[in-house]
């Protein structure tokens, strides 16, 4: 009878639920995309992995790669301890190293109603996708002459690369969407005359807002949207020597960027406000600034008059004054400033409506959008749903794919006849901020940003700027995550003794004693080191995910039945860690070409190594057991500490029961300055010598 | 369980490893472990548990301090029961890892004079009037890590200002033969009324 833990069966850690949080970044992302989960891959060096996680929360992670603007990185936890994760780069490294251009996407026709969906735009696309998924035959109609919607003809091709785009249209040809471009839609009657059961409106919203001064119809004058569509579709508008963008979003930045391509030399953005108030993308802005292109804060184009060919611009000085309904302070211009200015070019680029064709007699809101039910994205006609841009106005490319995905569940609610059931989380949200006393002991690790093309080298052309990740950049950087919500909770109060133990071994100070005298572990600072898991007498705190409490166990399983079944024991196991350490490279010819007798038990971080299994690897037959962790390089504080007290316990037994202490070893990154893959070998001859002393002893004893 | 890292369910799982380990090591015998862990060996009840557990069980080893250990050879009087702790003393976690011997148990406190500091056990000697020649800028002779217990005594008694206590005699304890209580009792002895039989 050998039946360990039998005190508690019903409460074996193995058998418990999922107690995981939702983190902050996954709260954020408009696809709800597991974040956490597929950094952590990353951060393993598990690519294809990472990519299979990715590829579940998003129809078109290779465009997201590129193009999101990130919200999940705005609300990163890590921003509070030093910079965020950069979460949208270790993406774009996943799809590029994991082969995301190579997956195919197959799908079967299981039902008759046709769909057709008005745009190719992100929301189109993402609809068609899960449309098709789902088994539904979907037609795809866009009035351009190429697929992608704003992604085509609104983004530059320095921010998203064309073939990455095809590559994704390709993909959807081959599920067998439907695809009919140049085909404007004039009349959705005539669609559900053609036997469409459904149809999705995704239009965008291509129409620039006009400025409302004089001369704006002048020649020279043109508008963000056309401008950006017709360099995107091919054209080359003459601009002149000096252009001006008038606006303050990504639109005026990208279309000044895009002039600078062009080979305009003096590009200037005119902003009404101060830098602040910018709603472009930093970064943006920043490289904007990089390739040269001025910009002018607290001013605007007051009046426009063509005179010899070129423009006499005549602007305003602002100042900021009270707080707008959006909160940002509204520009008021300051009297008598005024000033001229000659251009060659303006593009106004001050924001985009969309255009919505009378004959489709949907119901039309505020700033020219189609009035949706947001949770069903029905319009007012039966069959008709609408969603992205037209609906929200201009926002984001994830936000489109998140509309499309919504439209294409409902659309099949609807074609189903089933009611619409609201989309219920199972899990809780993380709230919470992380506390001076946690954030102090957390270790500073710098982001690594990818590498992108030199700003002299960039501006002459549409090439990609931004370039990827290198193999261990994108590991380091991934290794930084907090893992939020999936730290250590108490799951068996009916066992905790209040012995303070996790208290006093958090090297995060996140356990507290609250009034009643109970032992707290508050979810949102506990950085899932594992330490108190590992310590806690009375097994009472496991780790919120089943998956990081098995973990181990199973991995040592694993080698043990394997050892059983080759009938050769393992001369030597090891718990190796798994974030950096290998995939960095430093011990990666062990992990890869593993040393004959040496068994790898992969780990994610030793900090979890009881001192269970030590013995348990000891007692597979094992000559010699060792744990190799990333030491000084490890994200998380005092691992190495932790796992030299087990080792120490270990050796104390091992002694009286025969087994010779130096045969279990630590080795860690960074304390030592040798290399570990060295000390690793020494270990494995100096084990070899011991077998073979042990085998002569026994022979001349018999 | 445990406070102080000595029983508890881990510490139990770890020597139930720890014997199987140098049982398959050592190549003899075929005895085959079980662990188990109460909340407490010290109370009758909790031992209930024990008896269907222990129906084919040749021996008990017990993680608990001595009273444990007795309690469940006073429960199962065919039972062999090994001690698997050294019970030390009464003490308290001064860090992770760190116990401090705080109290002997002798029941003769003398905590009211001597400021809270308990020179029995604190002093190697474990003397009562004032500290010996061997205290050194503060530190016992017997060990230069710890702490004179007397000058701890006078420096606490001098914040509280009792030096006074200093200066007092204290005999010698007493050390008969069978000084220990052996049983408390707390409860009263209810008389019977009338009527009640």
């Amino acid at each position: 009878m050998n039946v360990a833990n039998t005190s508690y069966p019903e409460n074996r850690p193995e058998n418990t639920p999922d107690h995981s949080l939702i983190p902050p970044c996954q709260y954020a992302c408009p696809l709800h995309m597991d974040i956490r989960e597929y950094v952590g891959l990353v951060s393993q060096g598990r690519i294809m992995e990472a990519l299979q996680v990715i590829r579940t929360g998003n129809p078109f992670p290779s465009i997201c790669a590129y193009v999101c603007t990130h919200p999940c990185e705005d609300a990163c936890r890590r921003s509070q301890v030093d910079k965020p994760i950069a979460i949208r780069s270790l993406k774009r490294f996943a799809v590029e190293f994991g082969g995301d251009r190579m997956v195919l996407a197959e799908a079967e026709t299981k039902h008759a109603e046709k769909v057709a969906i008005v745009g190719s735009g992100p929301a189109g696309l993402a609809c068609a996708y899960y449309l098709k998924k789902i088994g539904y035959p979907v037609t795809i109609l866009e009035a351009h002459s190429e697929m992608g919607g704003m992604l085509r003809v609104g983004i530059p091709q320095y921010r998203l690369p064309r073939e990455v785009l095809d590559i994704e249209v390709q993909r959807l040809t081959r599920m067998g969407v439907e695809i009919r471009t140049n085909t404007r839609v004039v009349s959705l009657d005539l669609l559900f005359e053609l036997g469409y059961k459904a149809i999705f409106i995704t239009i965008g919203a291509h129409q620039s807002l006009r400025l409302g001064i004089d001369g704006e119809e002048s020649l020279g004058v043109i508008d963000g949207a056309t401008f950006l569509r017709e360099v995107n579709l091919g054209l080359k508008p003459s601009l002149g020597r000096r252009v001006a963008v008038v606006g303050g979003g990504n639109v005026a930045i990208d279309a000044a960027r895009t002039a600078t391509r062009l080979g305009v030399k003096k590009v200037s953005i005119l902003y009404r406000r101060s830098r602040a108030e910018m709603p472009a993308d930093p970064k943006e802005a920043e490289e904007a600034l990089e390739e040269g292109i001025k910009i002018k804060y607290l001013v605007t184009p007051f009046s426009i008059k063509r005179e010899n060919k070129r423009l006499n611009v005549t602007c305003v000085k602002m100042k900021l004054g009270e707080p707008d309904e959006s909160g940002r302070q509204r520009p008021v211009p300051v009297k008598g400033s005024e000033f001229s200015e000659e251009f060659d070019t303006l593009i106004a680029a001050i924001g985009q409506a969309p255009q919505t064709p009378d004959d489709f007699g949907v119901r039309i809101g505020r700033g020219s959008t189609i009035q949706v039910d947001p949770s069903t994205l029905t319009t007012n006609r039966a069959g008709v749903f609408a969603g992205g841009d037209a609906v929200t106005g201009p926002a984001t490319v994830t936000e489109a794919l998140a509309a499309g995905r919504l439209a294409a569940l409902r659309i099949d609610d609807y074609l189903q006849h089933r009611y619409p059931l609201p989309v219920k989380e199972a899990k809780e949200k993380l709230s919470g901020d992380l506390l001076p006393e946690t954030i102090e002991m957390i270790r500073k690790i710098e982001r690594v940003e990818p590498p992108s093309l030199a700003s002299e080298v960039r501006a002459k052309d549409f090439e990609t700027i931004e370039l990827v990740y290198g193999w261990e950049q994108a590991i380091n950087e991934a290794r930084r995550c907090l893992r939020c919500g999936v730290g250590a909770e108490i799951l068996f109060q009916d066992k905790c003794a209040t012995c303070l133990t996790c208290l006093r071994v958090c090297p995060y100070h996140v356990p507290f004693l609250d009034e009643s005298g109970t032992i707290r572990i508050p979810a949102d600072q506990c950085q899932a080191c594992g330490i108190c898991v590992a310590e806690c007498p009375a097994k009472a705190i496991v780790l919120r995910k089943p998956f990081d409490r098995r973990q181990v166990t199973e991995e040592l399983d694993h080698t043990v039945k394997s050892a059983a079944e080759s009938k050769t024991k393992p001369l030597i196991i090891g718990f190796c860690c798994q974030y950096g350490l290998f995939g960095t490279g430093t011990l990666a010819r062990l992990w890869r070409g593993a040393k004959a007798g040496v068994s790898i038990i992969p780990v994610l971080c030793v900090a979890k190594v009881e001192t269970s299994h030590i013995l348990s690897a000891f007692e597979t037959g094992a000559e010699g057991v060792f744990i190799a962790g990333c030491g000084e390089q490890c994200a998380r504080e005092n691992t190495t500490y932790w796992v030299q007290q087990r080792v120490e316990k270990v050796r104390k037994v091992l002694g009286p029961i025969g087994i010779e202490p130096e045969r279990l070893q630590v080795f860690a990154l960074g304390t030592a300055a040798e290399d570990p893959a060295e000390e690793l070998d020494k270990f494995v001859e100096q084990i070899s010598a011991l077998r073979l002393a042990s085998v002569i002893k026994g022979e001349v004893k018999s | 369980m445990t406070v102080c890292d000595a029983g508890g369910e881990r510490e139990v799982s770890f020597l139930h490893n720890a014997l199987q380990l140098a049982q398959t090591r050592s190549g003899d015998g075929a005895h085959t472990f079980s662990e188990h862990t109460l909340k407490r060996q010290c109370d009758p009840e909790f031992l209930e548990l024990l008896d269907e557990k222990t129906a084919d069980v040749d021996v008990i080893l017990s993680l608990g301090c001595g009273i444990g250990v007795q309690a469940i050879a006073e429960r199962l009087p065919d039972m062999p029961v090994l001690p698997g702790v050294n019970t030390s003393f009464m003490g308290m976690t001064k860090e992770s890892g760190v116990w401090d011997e705080r109290c002997a148990a002798c029941g003769d406190c003398r905590l009211e004079d001597t400021a809270g500091i308990c020179p029995i056990t604190r002093c190697t000697k474990g003397i009562l009037n004032g500290p010996c020649a061997g205290t050194k800028n503060g530190k016992c002779e017997a060990n230069k890590d710890m702490d004179c217990a007397w000058i701890l005594i006078y420096q606490r008694l001098e914040r509280l200002q009792q030096l006074d206590k200093m200066r007092r005699y204290y005999p010698p304890r007493n050390y008969r033969p069978i000084p220990r209580p052996r049983r408390i009792v707390s409860k009263v002895d209810t008389v019977v009324g009338e009527g009640d039989g």
